[in-house]
């Protein structure tokens, strides 16, 4: 059992490396740590109400822009983006909750039109393979481990026989 | 057992999932509209030839027809425009054009040289239609059926071998069981 911890913790160390090269690259990656990208401008300037602006940019950052499929409506300068902007806009001005206004894009757009799709049966598979990716990884290590640990122990050179 | 399983299962996954994203024949742009079933939208626009008239798809109620969504900026709207001269002569069905992010002039003028498909053309000036609709590039084309429901949606330039496989059978289905 000792060396089978042994060896778990020689694996670990040895994935510390990439963890670590990982993390810095989603780090850099989150808009909190990277510069704010530059965002598509409209005519008509920002909101005057800062609570609504905020709430525009928060949208308009959730969603995907067709044209391009990778860009956001708030990052691209497409017509469509710039028609859906002006969309989300007025219904914000109408006083519309974020949730009618996600309703009204999935309703004409369909699903994919959200970069974060809610949590439900049908989008389970996507939420949920990472964990169960983790899961199978984390099987395949510990079978590894535990075969390795039974074998005998005589395969070690014996003490200064280099 | 499982030595030989899992590795097997394993390939014929991958093997599965790269026959379907590898497909050359997928179209990758080619989106499922969530409209298909539903009521389509309705819209009371100008006519692109005459902006004293007015086009509406409320009238069009009780009858199958097609929108098809164009502009005078979309390559690809050309390039199908053969193809929809050629159906419009044998007059199945209303062909209904919107004309999308778009300059009257210019579509007035695609309209004389290249000829008309179109039954009417309305003109969406601010792409509040095509929001609507749900169109995020052009062309695109829509069936609509009796009872006024989005039957189907083609994206891409039509063809005459289309236009034969995926809309005449939805076309005479949508007539057989609507009246």
């Amino acid at each position: 059992m000792r060396r089978a911890a042994a060896a778990l913790a020689a694996f670990g160390a040895a994935l510390l490396p990439g963890a670590i090269l990982l993390g810095a690259l989603l780090a850099a990656a989150s808009p909190q740590v990277c510069a704010e990208p530059a965002r598509a401008l409209d005519d008509y300037g920002q909101l005057t109400n800062p609570a609504l602006q905020a709430r525009f940019e928060h949208i308009t950052a959730q969603l995907r822009c067709l044209v391009c499929q990778n860009e956001s409506i708030a990052d691209s300068n497409v017509e469509l983006a710039s028609d859906l902007r002006r969309q989300v806009r007025e219904m914000l001005l109408a006083g519309q909750s974020d949730d009618a206004i996600f309703k009204f894009m999935t309703d004409r757009y369909g699903e994919f039109v959200r970069f974060n799709p809610p949590l439900e049966a049908k989008t389970l598979l996507i939420w949920g393979a990472p964990f169960a990716m983790l899961l199978l990884g984390v099987l395949i290590v510990y079978r590894i481990v535990r075969q390795r640990s039974r074998l005998p122990l005589d395969d070690e050179p014996a003490p200064g026989s280099m | 057992m499982w030595k030989f399983l899992l590795p097997m299962g394993a390939f014929v996954a991958l093997a599965v999932l790269f026959a379907f994203g590898l497909n050359p024949n997928r179209d990758i742009h080619a989106l499922p509209s969530p409209l298909i079933g539903k009521p389509a939208p309705l819209f009371n626009l100008t006519d692109v030839m005459d902006p004293a008239r007015t086009v509406s798809n409320t009238a069009l109620k009780g009858q199958v027809y097609v929108l098809n969504v164009w502009g005078t900026w979309c390559v690809a709207c050309r390039q199908e425009h053969e193809a929809l001269l050629d159906i419009a002569r044998q007059n199945v069905l209303p062909i209904v054009g919107l004309d999308y992010m778009d300059q009257r002039e210019k579509a007035q003028q695609w309209l004389m040289q290249l000829g008309n498909p179109y039954t009417a053309v309305a003109f969406d000036t601010d792409g509040r239609t095509a929001i609507d609709w749900g169109v995020y590039g052009a062309p695109e084309t829509f069936l609509v059926d009796g009872q006024g429901r989005v039957i189907y949606k083609f994206i891409s330039p039509m063809t005459p071998e289309v236009w034969q496989h995926d809309f005449l059978p939805r076309i005479q289905a949508a007539r057989r069981s609507g009246a």
